[in-house]
């Protein structure tokens, strides 16, 4: 007994099962590819911020084009192979296909691990430093003799952290610490437990709303913790994200930048960017700033005299988006080497170790820094549609390969006994192969060119 | 099996010996937990289905309770707390959020009116409906011996198992469930409780990736149903000669197909809001208790919202398409007459299923995405009546001149017509933008889809639990339990949807979980139904006031009585699959459709003979014929098929 | 579906063909973004025209879609029709062409 219609065609809808299938899943996909692309869409019409564009790796981008419609080309052929029962053949382009589709993961790999490595700072007027963080990025505090927290005795939704969510800030070896009562422990995550428990039971015993626990350092220690895992801090306090508060000193809450681009086009006067502070930048990187953009937009006016310099995207790139090449300003005269931004983010993959006499390196004040990130879905809508879309479609090029693959490796007792089987299966593989690179047809551009 | 072969003649037993032969003998593990088989399948979604729809259901009771008496601790709070494990059970997902004197809160309540909507819609109504009655009816109806996947049949079960254990899990973490409502609105379901440490603590994080699993399983599910309809019609299956029933099912999945992908992409974003601090669904400058956000901004919740309804729309039709196909088997085999309209109910079907893609946006008038779309909005979502109103006026029509048979299924079945009528009528206002910027968010839009959906879908499930019962397991269900499960519901469902359309008019929100009481002032007037209820409530010695706030009471009242009417059904369930009374043949309503023609319970491979399509589906009192019914497969009148599959079989291999 | 042996030997060389010319397109693709058109817009609407005809070859040949049973374009054919909707309605709701207003202020891009 068994389901009929799995290798020869039905003769009236001329189809074999698997076929409907792949193409009812495609047509699952394509709503799913097309959500994600109305998504973009929509996203870009109500962008409130210039749309980065060439600002990805065109050449890495095109390099996996080329693999990926290679890739499409051997999967036809071995399935075409397959049919002609040249058995030889149709391993060997399986094999071609599996391996592109490595090579594509790897592009991808490197691709996604430069950026994030690579952050993008906006500074309180706007400007958009990009660069690399060095040492990382950490609020820290020194000399902390008290550490207080209030755990609520009634449970709720917002009061679900687990308890000792501060111990990895502390620098060093568990720390000693006294309790209200006198005691001396040693703080880890189990004293932690056993102290908000027994407080809890006081807070209730005199019936009160929340249980407060309070204690005193026996040696001043020290605590860093990245911004996204603190609430709030002052000169002399710090509250961490569980409501953990603890007294101290500020010690450092600057932020050292290896600056790669200077992005002026949120500044109403991009000569007047916060970044050419003589803190920062300062007066000679703003010449050159200054020379650069007078450049393109002199280019501008001669290669198109009837265009609106205002309304070209292109031109607004160019010349307000200043990439830094050097850890000096360059003299007069040799600034604007570059005519198109398309290796803008080649640097990003030196890492912070070999950098160092690439780009000037500025030390940022907290209070002129807004928003920072780096280059992952944090930063824009842009990055999350990009890391969204790729993603998934890099999902879809893993199981892809690795169907094909079991096909090829596994599939062996049916190649033999019944290849016609083995035919439709890698059609049906085939098929949804074809539709990853369908959709990498429409990535590519939006996201790299357009 | 063995209960087939007590039951059945010898040419039976034979058959099953045979194809017994044919396969190594199944243990328990792939019999019934990993099968392949669409029977199999259709039960466990079956029974997953009802104990979620009995869960969610007890949701609804909590919520009822704190609505109509806010401030006022749970009835027997302590002795449910001091039970073994259960009390245990309770607390952890419930108990711990209570008020310490017992009542209901704000926050405990956004939880269970969150899940109460996300477990009846996507692990209720859905499996039950569509996953467990197209599971096990469609492939018996078209006469194939299974679905064209088995495997991904039996996938499609496991990610939709897997679902639930994640959504149940939700209850116990960090935060507990989520507290936004079923459609999950960002920004608030984007940032809400995000300030907790750990995402895993969080119950949206768990929400989100129990979706995508619940996606992917209803996807696997479409997928083989509409390859297994196209593709495994037995011999003389034209699509004109399909049951209504396979045609509903055909169009639920594509609405699943097509539809649910749009979720996933919003049910992702949304994830990738909450876990990698993306912006998809939140606005520049986006503020929270007066601090700024750490986003980049540039979102837009709208995006949300058009991608959710996109599905949340068709999703809808999901939930009423099964009823109807259910209805279309029940209505012609106990009014003993034909469908009527049968090629224009499937032409209603399939403009049905096109339009439903079209209408989405009517969610969103109140959004102020522009004048031009409301308009088209209502333009589609005015026209979408149109086929819905011809399907109903379809079974109305069947139901004319018939020797109805007023037994438990058919009892739902008629009540499911005015029901569902109801709910449809009531839609009609909403449906235009400037009535439903008065009653968006109100009680009256709630009664209108639980209409549609409770005393609607849900009551055409029971009446194919109550047709079908036979055939799983060769013995009815009671008949007379039937009817007091049957009546109980039917009152208690109008005492709970009903008042909410007075209620829904004078301007009761939907979130307000005291049932507003902190608004009293503004709701204390009167008229003839809260009127009514303090005279009732006098007569019996109560004291109750005369003002829309009695209305709760009135609703709680229904609430509590359709639960003592799930008491009967309960007991008649599980005491029938051993205990009720046996079948005496194969079809024992005398129904016309393929899989009365099957052994009972039908067995691995379904068909003792190589059933063909010989005429329609709904052949009842056909003039001249000896027999009120004319079945499928019969060649000529009265003859049984005997000819047994086993050796045509053969012939695939 | 090209059933019969030869039809699918003399398939081979176009699909080779086929993945050279799709190549080409990807490279002309990236040379045309450089090129500053008058809109922005206009250079867009270069690339999704390309971008749409390389869809179109491998859906038509390597899917095997020029040749399809009946049920398959049937499918795609409603498929096509939501997606378009999805696309369409999605960034019609951002401004509002009956009373000239919207969200956000139409912006060149």
């Amino acid at each position: 007994m068994d389901i009929p219609y799995t290798v020869h065609a039905r003769p009236d809808t001329g189809l074999y099962n698997a076929k409907i299938g792949i193409w009812l899943f495609l047509a699952s996909e394509v709503m799913l590819f097309g959500g994600l692309f109305s998504a973009y869409i929509f996203l870009r019409v109500g962008a409130d911020y210039p749309w980065p564009v060439h600002d990805l790796d065109v050449t890495l981008g095109f390099v996996n084009t080329v693999v990926l419609i290679a890739s499409s080309v051997t999967v036809v052929m071995a399935w075409a192979c397959l049919k002609m029962r040249k058995f030889g053949w149709y391993r060997i382009n399986m094999a071609i296909t599996v391996l592109c589709a490595a090579v594509f993961m790897i592009n991808k790999t490197l691709e996604y691990k430069a950026k994030f490595a690579h952050y993008a700072v906006k500074l309180t007027d706007g400007t958009l430093l990009t660069g690399h963080l060095p040492h990382g990025y950490q609020i820290k505090f020194d000399g902390v003799t008290e550490l207080s927290l209030s755990v609520p005795v009634k449970k709720s939704a917002v009061s679900a952290d687990p308890v000792g969510y501060v111990l990895p800030f502390i620098e060093g070896d568990a720390p000693k610490f006294k309790t209200e009562d006198g005691q001396e422990i040693t703080l880890d995550q189990a004293t932690f437990a056993s102290l908000a428990a027994s407080a809890v039971e006081k807070a209730k015993a005199a019936n009160k709303g929340s249980a407060s626990i309070k204690l005193v350092a026996a040696t001043p220690v020290k605590f860093a913790a990245k911004p996204s895992e603190i609430f709030g801090y002052t000169d002399t306090t710090i509250t961490f994200r569980d409501g953990t508060t603890a007294t101290g000193k500020l010690v450092d809450d600057k932020m050292t930048l290896e600056v790669d681009g200077v992005d002026a086009r949120g500044v109403a006067q991009s000569e007047k960017s916060l970044a050419f502070d003589h803190r920062y930048l300062g007066e000679a990187w703003q010449k050159a700033f200054v020379s650069n953009r007078d450049h393109h937009i002199s280019k501008f006016e001669k290669d198109y005299p009837t265009r609106d310099k205002s309304k070209s995207a292109t031109l607004q790139k160019e010349a307000l988006f200043f990439k830094l090449h050097s850890a000096t300003p360059p003299a007069e005269g040799e600034a604007h080497g570059e005519k198109h931004g398309a290796e803008a983010h080649a640097p990003a993959e030196h890492g912070g170790g070999h950098g160092e006499a690439h780009h000037p390196t500025v030390v940022l004040e907290k209070k002129d820094i807004t928003f920072f990130s780096n280059f992952t879905p944090k930063l824009n809508t842009y990055y999350a549609i990009y890391f969204t879309l790729t993603g998934l479609h890099g999902a879809h090029v893993v199981v892809g390969a690795l169907v094909l693959l079991y096909f090829l490796v596994f599939d062996d007792k049916r190649l033999k006994k019944d290849p016609e089987h083995l035919a439709n299966r890698v059609e049906v593989g085939g098929l949804f192969w074809h539709f990853v690179d369908l959709v990498w047809i429409f990535l590519f551009p939006l996201l790299y060119l357009l | 099996m063995s209960a087939a072969a007590t039951t059945h003649d010898h040419a039976h037993d034979h058959a099953h010996d045979d194809h017994a032969h044919g396969h190594h003998q199944q243990n328990f593990v792939w019999k019934y937990i990993f099968s392949t088989d669409h029977k199999t399948i259709g039960m466990q979604y079956g029974l997953t289905g009802l104990i979620f729809l009995l869960f969610g259901f007890f949701l609804m009771l909590l919520m009822r309770w704190s609505i109509a008496y806010p401030g006022v601790p749970v009835p027997a709070i302590e002795t449910i707390r001091a039970l073994p494990a259960i009390g245990d059970l309770f607390e952890a997902m419930f108990g711990r959020w209570l008020n310490a004197d017992g009542s209901l809160n704000g926050e405990l309540y956004n939880m269970l009116g969150a899940m109460h909507g996300t477990i009846m819609v996507f692990f209720g109504i859905v499996p039950l409906g569509f996953a467990a009655f197209g599971n096990f009816v469609m492939p018996l109806q078209i006469g194939t011996i299974d679905m064209a996947f088995p495997r991904l049949n039996m996938m499609s079960y496991w990610f939709f198992f897997i679902s639930c254990v994640l959504m149940m899990y939700s209850f116990f973490v960090g935060t507990g469930p989520v507290q936004t409502g079923w459609t999950m609105y960002s920004p608030l379901a984007s940032t809400a409780n995000i300030g907790v440490t750990s995402v895993w603590n969080h119950g949206h994080t768990w929400w989100l990736t129990a979706m995508v699993f619940n996606i992917s399983a209803s996807l696997l599910g479409s997928v083989n149903f509409i390859a297994t309809i196209i593709n495994l019609r037995t011999k003389g299956m034209t699509w004109m000669k399909m049951p209504f029933f396979c045609w509903a099912m055909f169009v639920t999945a594509f609405l699943l197909l097509l539809a649910f992908p749009p979720l996933e992409v919003a049910a992702i974003l949304q994830l990738s809001d909450r876990v990698f601090g993306s912006s998809f669904y939140l606005p520049t400058g986006l503020m929270e208790g007066g601090k700024h956000l750490d986003i980049s901004g540039g979102g837009s919740p709208l995006l949300y919202q058009h991608l959710f309804w996109f599905l949340a729309h068709p999703e809808v039709y999901v939930l009423i398409l099964p009823a109807f196909a259910i209805l279309t088997d029940i209505i012609p085999c106990n009014a003993r007459r034909p469908l009527w309209g049968y090629k224009s109910m499937v032409y209603s079907v399939l403009t049905l299923g096109f339009l439903s893609f079209l209408v989405w946006a009517h969610h969103m008038y109140l959004t102020g995405m522009g004048t031009m779309m409301s308009t088209y909005f209502q333009i589609t979502t005015v026209l979408i009546s149109v086929p819905s109103v011809i399907l109903l006026t379809c079974m109305m029509i069947s139901l004319w001149g018939g020797s109805i048979r007023f037994n438990t299924q058919m009892l739902f079945a008629s009540a499911f017509l005015p029901m569902f009528g109801i709910g449809g009528l009531t839609g009609l206002p909403l449906a235009f933008a400037f009535i439903d910027l008065a009653l968006h968010d109100t009680y009256y839009v709630i009664g209108h889809f639980h209409y549609v959906v409770a005393p609607g879908t849900i009551f055409a499930l029971f009446a194919g639990v109550y047709h079908w019962f036979p055939k799983i397991t060769g013995r009815f269900m009671n008949d007379k339990l039937g009817k007091w499960h049957f009546w109980p519901s039917l009152v208690g469902m109008n005492l709970v949807f009903a008042p909410m359309f007075i209620q829904g008019m004078a301007g009761f929100h939907r979130r307000w979980y005291d049932g507003g009481k902190y608004f009293e002032n503004t709701s204390g007037f009167t008229n003839w139904s809260t009127t009514l209820t303090h005279k009732i409530g006098a007569f019996f010695g109560f004291d109750i006031p005369d003002n829309m706030l009695s209305l709760n009471i009135v609703m709680s009242i229904g609430a509590f009585i359709l639960a003592l009417g799930q008491v009967p059904f309960i007991i008649n369930f599980w005491f029938s699959i051993k205990g009720g009374k046996k079948t005496t043949s194969d079809n024992p309503w005398d129904a016309t459709t393929m899989e009365w023609a099957t052994p009972t319970p039908p067995p691995h491979g379904n068909f003792l003979f190589d059933p063909v399509a010989h005429r329609g589906p709904y052949e009842y009192s056909v003039p001249g014929h000896g027999t009120d019914f004319y079945p499928q497969w019969e060649s000529e009148p009265g003859k049984p098929e005997t000819n047994p599959a086993a050796d045509k079989v053969l012939a695939h291999h | 579906m090209a059933d019969n042996i030869e039809a699918i030997q003399k398939s081979v060389k176009k699909y080779i063909a086929i993945g050279a010319l799709l190549i080409f397109f990807s490279g002309l693709t990236v040379a045309l973004s450089y090129i500053e058109l008058p809109t922005h817009g206009l250079n867009i609407l270069v690339g999704m025209i390309l971008a749409t005809i390389k869809a179109a070859l491998v859906a038509l040949i390597f899917m095997h879609l020029n040749h399809e049973r009946s049920t398959i374009y049937k499918i795609l054919a409603f498929t096509a029709v939501f997606a378009i909707v999805l696309f369409v309605l999605f960034v019609l709701s951002h401004d509002d062409p009956l009373t000239f207003s919207g969200f956000y202020s139409p912006v060149d891009r």
